[in-house]
């Protein structure tokens, strides 16, 4: 089912005027693809000080002296803007070349694992609003925070690596076939 | 292009680049690997500065004091900034030459010596009177100076460093 909707979504945004925007956007405002590049960089260099930063903290391998409920309060902000600045940046080069990223594997990797981070981020983020101190209340809930930010930290490394790794899928083909 | 020739240094770089190790990094999937650990450890070393560069400010977290906030986030800071020039290293040399011509490598490096000349400034000249002003939300003039300066140059890094492909 996914399959066949990343086929249409990809033909439906190959033929569109969004495709066509991005595109001339890409290819005629100067300078755009290394800025748009950058802002998603300085993105991910802000997910990690800060929903990155909260999960080392409840590990206990970061900032020992900070609250992490006041952490979760002062950071989670600065993911979400994170998120949608690399929302952005990310959609222009995807809308541009539809092909390119849905019918890449490690596109999809990528997503594997940013869904559930978010995910995962979300629960720590709800649950920490609803009833500050929440995550430290018992050793149940410390050992579950704890099992989500392991989970977390592994995906985020997944996101960031398999970004990089979008443009050099080829490699991996050439390497198993 | 013949852009090797206008840096000085032409035949270490060119020793450099034909070294069996830089010739395995830039045929196999090694650059691709240490590329991605790149950017992971650009993202904590900017990500770990940027904390501490808002608190310098007076932006955020004010209730944790500013000596504190750098002291324990250089915890991280330091073992990413390692990764970073490791695989960066690796990275530059399969084509040093054409990388040291590149302007944009250029700039990067001056951000990155300007960086360190700012942040050795604020550790031993600035902070030295930090007891004065630890908890104060907004640090002395000094210590914003740094915070900003420092914010800048760890975004012309970024900047620069991603431009530098688009330049080769």
């Amino acid at each position: 089912m996914i399959p066949a909707m990343k086929e249409s979504v990809a033909a439906w945004l190959t033929e569109s005027q969004a495709q066509e925007l991005a595109v001339y956007l890409l290819g005629n405002v100067p300078g755009l693809p290394p800025i748009a590049q950058s802002f998603h960089i300085l993105g991910i260099a802000v997910v990690m000080s800060s929903t990155v930063m909260i999960n080392l903290r409840l590990l206990g391998l970061a900032v020992p002296s900070q609250n992490v409920s006041e952490m979760i309060g002062r950071l989670m902000p600065w993911t979400w803007w994170a998120l949608l600045v690399n929302a952005t940046t990310g959609l222009l080069f995807v809308v541009a070349r539809p092909n390119r990223y849905f019918y890449n594997p490690v596109f999809s990797w990528k997503f594997l694992c940013l869904v559930p981070a978010v995910l995962l981020a979300l629960v720590i983020y709800r649950m920490s609003k609803r009833e500050p101190g929440y995550w430290e209340q018992s050793t149940r809930r410390l050992v579950s925070a704890r099992v989500i930010a392991s989970i977390s930290l592994v995906l985020w490394v997944g996101v960031v690596l398999a970004g990089r790794w979008i443009a050099y899928s080829d490699y991996l083909y050439f390497l198993y076939e | 292009m013949n852009e090797e020739s206008s840096v000085p240094f032409t035949a270490f770089w060119t020793w450099l680049e034909t070294l069996p190790l830089s010739e395995h990094i830039g045929f196999t999937w090694w650059f691709p690997f240490l590329e991605s650990l790149h950017v992971l450890g650009v993202g904590l070393v900017v990500g770990s500065i940027l904390m501490v560069d808002l608190r310098l400010l007076g932006r955020t977290a004010l209730s944790v004091p500013a000596s504190r906030m750098r002291r324990e986030l250089v915890h991280w800071t330091w073992p990413a900034f390692a990764l970073a020039v490791v695989t960066g290293t690796g990275l530059f040399m399969t084509r040093a030459g054409t990388y040291i011509a590149n302007p944009a490598f250029q700039f990067k490096l001056l951000c990155l010596l300007l960086a360190g000349m700012n942040m050795a400034w604020f550790q031993f000249r600035t902070l030295r009177s930090v007891g004065a002003w630890d908890t104060a939300a907004v640090p002395p003039p000094a210590a914003r100076v740094a915070g900003l300066a420092s914010l800048a140059l760890w975004i012309g890094v970024i900047f620069a460093g991603r431009w530098v492909g688009h330049i080769i």
